[in-house]
């Protein structure tokens, strides 16, 4: 009898606790919403859109390489050895194993990732603004690969779908007319949907003017001149220039009348990590980079002195041209004036990025360092005019054109008509092409420009011809999925 | 009828024939009142007897005047005249001249001799010798098989390796407290007074019954119990000691410092930074000002005792460590245990045994082993520079304005707090239906809540720095922006978060031994577990605490705004489930054999691959028996255990990314986690030979064994082709490691006349790891790196030991133009700059250059323990080394103004001047700096980790006062280091993947004290 007790009471300490499913798991049990849940509704669309813009946020880094590596600007930094890949890049010794090249190409792709993502699920639903949303599918799809092509050349290229682990190493290199030919159509799909402003009225979304403004970009890179300028036709007339040119670089000049497509970011996420960088921030982190060291004084505020304007540059713009000092700071006189500070390093220029500099309030919660709410202007209404310009003259389609668009730019930087260039031909086209970097300086153009015009070998120190107009496919992926690296690398 | 009759008889016969019978009642115990379970007992002259029972415990039938005979291998033989029926309490002396004696093994227990697997004991004694601070000082040196990297830090975890490093998920062995799994981790909450005992299971013989947790070896930790019959007994337990750092870093002082701030400046075609050298003398030791001598001290209290039917065990225990890096409230680490183990009879078959055990930890830490650390700040900072400035406030500087700060400055700025209140134990019911078959069911758990909060003040650290957030009059710093307003430019903040983790095992288990015939012996067990590990924490934070002050420093009194505020949470599960099985066999204690396997089922795998089995077996035979003077046992097992740590495998959608339109903040969505269907158990075959031996009428023994670890579907998170963007990459079965080693134990103890004592041992742990494969991709993942820049440095890569540092190799110095350019080519390089090895000989130093230059775990370590007794006096001493390690330097900033390392005096000069460091410029084009063999140090070191010397006072004199024992001992903790390291200390913990990268590591102290044992 006692023992049947005993069994008893050890059997009741054991009962319940044996279940066959123990060892199943459920997402749910976890909080985690897993991807055979998603794309039922309209609002899950919605967001995976607002996830597929997210990557433009990390590729600050290209918008300082891409003027070091260019002659407008030095490295800078703390020291030779601060931030290796932007030291290398402005000595055109980059190596494949740059690490921030390495991540703007692994951002890049994550981006056409998220847009694939959507288009694989494109069909699970019907509902209202669904053609349009995903104009802004396509156009940011168009947006990575032409970053992609500019800095790689013909890149691993898939429309389809998200790729999963099995396909890790299994696709190769398209050629760089494939890549265009995708860039394109991917355009040409959005302008056909996109609204002519952005959706639900709210800035930083792509609307039809962008998608235009980018494809006639895309086209003059290819050289295809009628089609750029009949394309940026489009887009004449649908913006003015401001007679204030510095203020558009400013917090309230952000999105303004003159803005055709920014990436947008905030200051008021108080969410940061710096393991988690720039992906963890609604902050601008390119901000802080390009500040002086330890300054003191008004209106700005201190950084790493990264990207440093050179002599040159600030040399080469007319008098009169309000321009200069909206682009350039020239530290020097703005220290005497205001009795102002800061610490020289690295590769000192006594110059900086004006555009782009931190300024005093314009990072206020979270990691302040990680938070600046600067966009950055990607297409604007000048850069349209001198491509559109540029495109009318290299296509020997209408010179006349050609100056009243670059005049237009002249017109706005010297507030008089006494500037204009009644140039023709090549004499134009030189014109032209110097004006785009006195418009456009220290925004990220000048060394794609010099590029696609050629130039670069005879601007860039340490450029070689038939290598450095690309730069090398990360050595992890040439390991990890055997690609082709480019020439000379 | 017949039967009737002949029962009768006997009646009649056992009446009349033999004197009174009784049935006598009694305990077995061990010298220390330990119940001791499996005495076998027996009436001189017959075969009537038994076994003792879990407790101890015997009941028997005897007539008077009979002599019970008590016996166990190892122990000297009892023989007691039964005079009446009263309780009889036996105690069991051991046998000095056998090391015999009982392990606890998975699910049971075990004697020594009749074990054919791997374990590695130590014993209570060797753990009051010791007194720890944490339970794996004590194996660290007198566990063969175990390796264990310490930090200097109060409380963190150590790495501790059980043979090895076969995986890249999970290195840490298991822990089982009497009975219920837990890990490493919760160590640092259990008192090491309250342990019996600890025994290392290492092979997979021994850990295949701990099937998927078992892969990186067994901790089985027993606590103290009290022993049934006796009067209570208490003991108390004290010390206090001073903990010392007893080496500093050699750096510039300031007269040095300026004057190699001169040369560089100059190098670079600068002016003189400091015109008058002369001025500075010896400057600021801002290690001296960091560090400190710090208290340390431990009470412990206990009680145990029992009754017929019970026993118990209570402890109260008061751990109190300042860290040696500033201290006080700043630095520190505070405990309190409260163990109660209770066990009762609930009936004459049924037990049911309560273990409690509650800590509660409060610690506050400073930051440490990273470039922001404050011995970093200490070994970086400008020596020139006084303490306090002239204002009575911290120095700044002007010069340094990135990272590095004033240590002391960065110390009154650093607030935090942490509290963890732990309960954990068990429950548990014992059923005897036998003697020799009993069912058990224990439930364990263990439920830890921790709560945190930290504190980020604005503070001043010199104009223009880049941590500087305030003025230095303690005003906030305003900006002006373009419409000429004025804005506050930085907040304070304060984080606080609640994590609780509860994890629960079940487990339900039968043990049946029995005999067939004479000679062949069976111990079995089977039985099923269930177990669940959970895990959740909320936090947030807010800005603008009210008067900058840490006494306001709290969500609920944060003034900042809603947009200022952000919260968090995560969450976690998984379980088991497991079936197990063990069958010990042998044959006339001859011939052993041993049979175990294991069924886990995880929630982290895929309905393919829900259920792995492990199986094992080992075999030993013992040559010579006891009747001679000396014992040789070999050994062999082979068999399987496993790995889960893995993440379950789905397709998830993280709502983390965001995107602005307008201004505001929006919330998207993006494929995080790709799943792998396919992902499977990784398991390791593991084999083992070895054999024990006792010589010289057992006072040497020796126990060796060699082993190996094969893993053929190594489970790694591969990169995948970088063109997959930034997803999370699922884990895959894409790898193999091999590792193998040996464990030597070597001990010798002798007594010389009546009071002399003598005990030693020695033993050796090798280990060699090696990743075979990695069938994916670039064939690598990395680990830790260092710096700011931040440079990587760790690999875990196809052909090499798990954790190895990769970077360039050098060759000394360059001494002319000449030579660089006869070398391959090197860009930026000038005389006087570091040579790289062109390593794959393509004629350019790049990154493909760089190779293995260093492995941050040991070939081989040897512990060399002594204790002796003469008289009242006991002497321990304990020493450790450790050899072939390298230690990655990379707590050098290296910023124009930072200081420098000491060997910076030899720097070169001019041709012939140095072939080993590089000139000093403020321009360094050549980047001497970056990863390389000049930061690899050996770390190589031995060390006398323990010296105690105790005196005991004789025991009539303390009997006459009510004491048992009355000890009062001396005792030096890393007494002496002997290395060439240049660091504080060899000894750099931080996992596989971070071990031995000196970032500024929390030294080792050095612990003086002095302690007092009662026993009452």
């Amino acid at each position: 009898m006692k023992k049947i007790k005993n069994i008893f009471l050890v059997g009741l300490f054991s009962f319940g606790l044996s279940s066959c499913d123990w060892v199943d798991f459920d997402p749910i049990e976890s909080h985690t919403i897993t991807a055979d849940v998603y794309f039922y509704t309209a609002a899950d669309y919605e967001a995976a859109v607002v996830g597929a813009y997210d990557p433009l946020q990390w590729l600050n880094a290209q918008h300082l390489m891409m003027e070091i590596a260019s002659d407008n600007t030095v490295s800078g930094g703390e020291s030779a050895t601060d931030v290796i890949a932007f030291q290398e890049v402005d000595m055109m010794t980059h190596y494949p194993e740059n690490d921030q090249l390495t991540n703007l190409w692994k951002f890049m792709y994550e981006g056409i990732n998220r847009t694939n993502y959507l288009a694989e699920n494109k069909d699970k639903i019907e509902f209202d603004g669904k053609e349009e949303l995903f104009g802004e599918v396509y156009f940011l799809r168009a947006y990575y690969y032409f970053d992609l092509v500019r800095l790689f050349g013909g890149v691993p290229l898939f429309t389809e779908a998200r790729l999963t682990a099995p396909d890790s190493g299994t696709l190769q290199r398209a050629t760089t007319a494939e890549v265009y030919a995708q860039i394109e159509a991917d355009l040409q799909a959005a302008i056909a949907v996109l609204p002519s402003v952005s959706g639900n009225n709210q800035n930083g979304r792509a609307n039809r003017v962008a998608a235009q403004a980018l494809l006639g970009k895309v086209y003059l890179y290819q050289d295809k001149f009628s089609d750029a300028a009949s394309m940026l036709e489009n887009v004449i007339g649908t913006r003015v220039l401001l007679d204030d040119y510095a203020s558009q670089f400013l917090r309230e000049g952000e999105n303004g009348l003159e803005s055709i497509f920014e990436v947008q970011h905030s200051d008021q996420s108080v969410w940061w990590d710096w393991g988690y960088n720039p992906q963890g921030t609604e902050g601008n982190f390119g901000i802080i980079h390009m500040g002086p060291r330890a300054y003191s004084g008004p209106l700005f505020a201190s950084g790493w002195s990264f990207n440093l304007p050179v002599q040159v540059l600030f040399d080469s713009y007319e008098d009169g041209d309000q321009r200069r000092d909206a682009t350039i700071l020239n530290m020097e006189t703005w220290k005497a004036d205001n009795d102002a500070d800061y610490t020289p390093a690295y590769k000192d220029t006594g110059f900086f990025n004006l555009k782009y500099i931190p300024r005093a309030g314009y990072s206020e919660t979270g990691q302040t360092e990680l938070n600046y709410l600067n966009n950055w202007r990607i297409i604007r209404y000048s850069d349209v005019l001198l491509m559109a310009a540029e495109a009318y003259n290299r296509g020997a389609i209408d010179d006349s054109k050609a100056q009243l668009y670059l005049n237009m730019v002249r017109q706005r930087a010297f507030q008089d008509t006494d500037h204009d260039v009644s140039l023709t031909g090549s004499a134009l086209t030189e014109a032209i092409w110097n004006e785009r970097n006195f418009e456009l300086a220290l925004e990220g153009h000048r060394f794609f420009d010099l590029v696609r015009t050629g130039k670069a070998a005879e601007k860039i120190d340490g450029f070689t011809t038939g290598k450095n107009e690309l730069f090398p496919i990360p050595q992890q992926e040439v390991d990890i999925s055997n690609l082709e690296q480019n020439p000379g690398y | 009828m017949k039967a009737k009759l002949l029962f009768a008889f006997l009646l009649l016969i056992s009446f009349t024939g033999f004197g009174q019978s009784v049935q006598i009642r009694g305990t077995v115990t061990d010298v220390d009142e330990v119940p001791f379970p499996g005495v076998s007992f027996l009436i001189q002259g017959t075969t009537t007897g038994g076994t003792s029972d879990f407790d101890g415990n015997f009941v028997l039938d005897v007539e008077i005047g009979q002599t019970i005979i008590f016996s166990y291998l190892g122990y000297l033989t009892n023989e007691i005249v039964v005079k009446n029926d009263q309780f009889l309490n036996v105690i069991m002396q051991e046998d000095t001249q056998s090391l015999e004696e009982v392990v606890i093994i998975g699910y049971g227990s075990q004697k020594v001799s009749k074990v054919s697997g791997a374990v590695t004991s130590v014993s209570e004694k060797t753990i009051e010798s010791m007194t720890p601070v944490r339970t794996e000082d004590a194996l660290q040196g007198n566990a063969a098989g175990v390796t264990v990297i310490q930090s200097g830090s109060p409380g963190a975890t150590p790495t501790v390796l059980v043979r090895g490093i076969p995986s890249y998920f999970g290195t840490s062995p298991l822990v089982v407290i009497d009975g219920t799994m837990q890990s490493l981790d919760d160590l640092n909450a259990l008192n090491p007074s309250d342990i019996k005992s600890l025994t290392v299971l290492k092979d997979a013989s021994m850990t295949a019954i701990y099937g998927v947790k078992g892969g990186n070896g067994v901790i089985v930790v027993t606590t103290k119990s009290g022993s049934r019959n006796s009067k209570t007994k208490y003991s108390f337990d004290a010390y206090y000691g001073i903990q010392e750092v007893d080496k500093t870093i050699d750096v510039l002082n300031a007269t040095e410092y300026a004057a190699i701030l001169n040369e560089a400046s100059v190098n670079s075609g600068g002016d003189l930074v400091f015109p008058d050298i002369s001025q500075f003398g010896e400057g600021t030791d801002w290690q001296n000002e960091v560090l400190t001598a710090a208290p340390i001290q431990n009470y412990n209290f206990t009680a145990s005792g029992g009754s017929e039917t019970s026993n118990f065990f209570v402890s109260a225990g008061y751990l109190s460590q300042e860290g040696v890096v500033f201290g006080g409230d700043k630095s520190y680490f505070d405990r309190i245990n409260l163990t109660t183990n209770y066990t009762t009879d609930l009936n004459d078959d049924l037990k049911l045994i309560v273990n409690t055990s509650y800590a509660n930890i409060q610690n506050s830490g400073l930051p440490e082993n990273s470039i922001t650390s404050v011995l970093s700040n200490a070994l970086n900072f400008d020596p020139t520079l006084p303490v306090y400035d002239e204002n009575g406030n911290y120095s700044t500087s002007s010069t340094i304005t990135q990272e590095i700060v004033n240590p002391l400055a960065q110390i009154s700025n650093n607030y935090n707090e942490n509290e963890t209140n732990k309960l954990w134990g068990k429950l548990e019911l014992q059923q005897d239906f036998t003697d020799n078959f009993g069912v058990t069911a224990r439930y364990g758990y263990t439920y830890v809540d921790i709560s945190q909060k930290s504190f980020n003040p604005l503070a001043y650290y010199g104009a223009g720095h880049n941590a500087t957030t305030m003025n230095a009059d303690g005003t906030p710093i305003f900006g002006t922006d373009e419409n000429g307003e004025q804005i506050q430019l930085n907040n304070n903040s304060v984080s606080e978060s609640k994590t609780n983790y509860f994890s629960f095992n079940f487990e339900s288990f039968a043990n049946w031994d029995f005999k067939i015939g004479e000679n062949n012996n069976f111990q079995t067990v089977a039985g099923f577990a269930l177990a669940k590990n959970s895990g959740s924490s909320v936090g947030g934070s807010a800005q603008d605490v009210p008067f900058n002050s840490w006494d306001y420093a709290d969500i609920s009194s944060a003034t900042g705004d809603v947009k200022s505020q952000s919260v968090y949470s995560w969450q976690y599960v998984t379980r088991n489930i497991s079936y197990f099985a063990r069958v010990n066999y042998d044959f006339n204690d001859r011939l052993l054999l041993s049979f175990a396997g294991r069924i886990d089922g995880s929630t982290n795998f895929g309905a393919n691959n829900k259920y792995a089995f492990f199986p094992s077996g080992s075999v030993g035979y013992i040559l010579t028996g006891d009747e001679s003077n000396s014992f040789l046992k070999i050994r062999g097992s082979a068999g399987t255990v496993g790995n889960d740590n893995i993440s379950p495998q789905f397709a998830t959608i993280t709502t983390f990314p965001k995107y602005t339109f307008d201004g505001q903040i929006i919330t998207g969505s993006a494929l995080q986690g790709i799943p792998n269907d396919d992902v499977s158990w990784e398991k390791q075959l593991q084999v083992n030979v070895g054999f024990d031996a006792r010589l010289f009428g057992d006072r040497v023994s020796i126990i060796a064994d060699y082993y190996q670890k094969n893993v053929d579907d190594l489970l790694f998170n591969p990169t995948l082709s970088l063109y997959l963007g930034t997803p999370v990459y699922p884990a895959a079965n894409i790898g193999s490691t091999k590792s193998n080693g040996l464990d030597l134990t070597v001990g010798y103890n002798d007594t010389f006349g009546e009071e002399f004592h003598f005990n030693t041992n020695f033993n050796v742990t090798t280990s060699k790891n090696m990743v075979t494969a990695i069938n994916n991709g670039d064939k690598f993942i990395w680990g830790g790196g260092y710096g700011i820049p931040y440079k990587t440095l760790v690999r875990f890569e196809e052909g090499y030991a798990p954790g190895y540092f990769y970077g360039y190799k050098t060759d000394g110095v360059f001494q002319s133009q000449d030579e660089i350019d006869a070398h391959a080519t090197q860009d930026g390089a000038q005389p006087g700059d570091i040579r790289y090895v062109d390593v794959n000989g393509d004629g350019i130093v790049d990154d493909n250059d760089r190779t293995d230059i260093g492995n941050p775990f040991p070939r081989f370590t040897v512990g060399w323990n002594f204790s002796m007794n003469f008289k009242g006096f006991d002497l321990a001493a304990n020493t450790y080394a450790s050899i072939g390690s390298s230690i990655y330097r990379a707590y050098e900033r290296n910023l124009n103004y930072t200081n420098r390392a000491g060997q910076t005096l030899n720097r070169w000069t001019g041709p012939g001047t140095s072939n080993s460091e590089p000139r000093v410029t403020f321009i360094d084009t050549n980047n001497n700096l970056r990863p390389s063999d000049r930061y690899v140090e050996d770390g190589d070191y031995i060390r006398i980790t323990n010296l105690q010397l105790g005196y005991s006072l004789g025991a009539d004199s303390v009997e006459n006062i009510g004491f048992s024992q009355i000890r009062f001992y001396a005792q030096a903790k890393n007494a002496l280091t002997l290395t060439n390291y240049t660091g504080y200390t060899p000894e750099i913990s931080g996992g596989v993947m971070d071990s031995g990268v000196d970032r500024g590591a929390y030294p080792q102290p050095r612990i003086w004290s002095l302690g007092v044992n009662l026993k009452f």
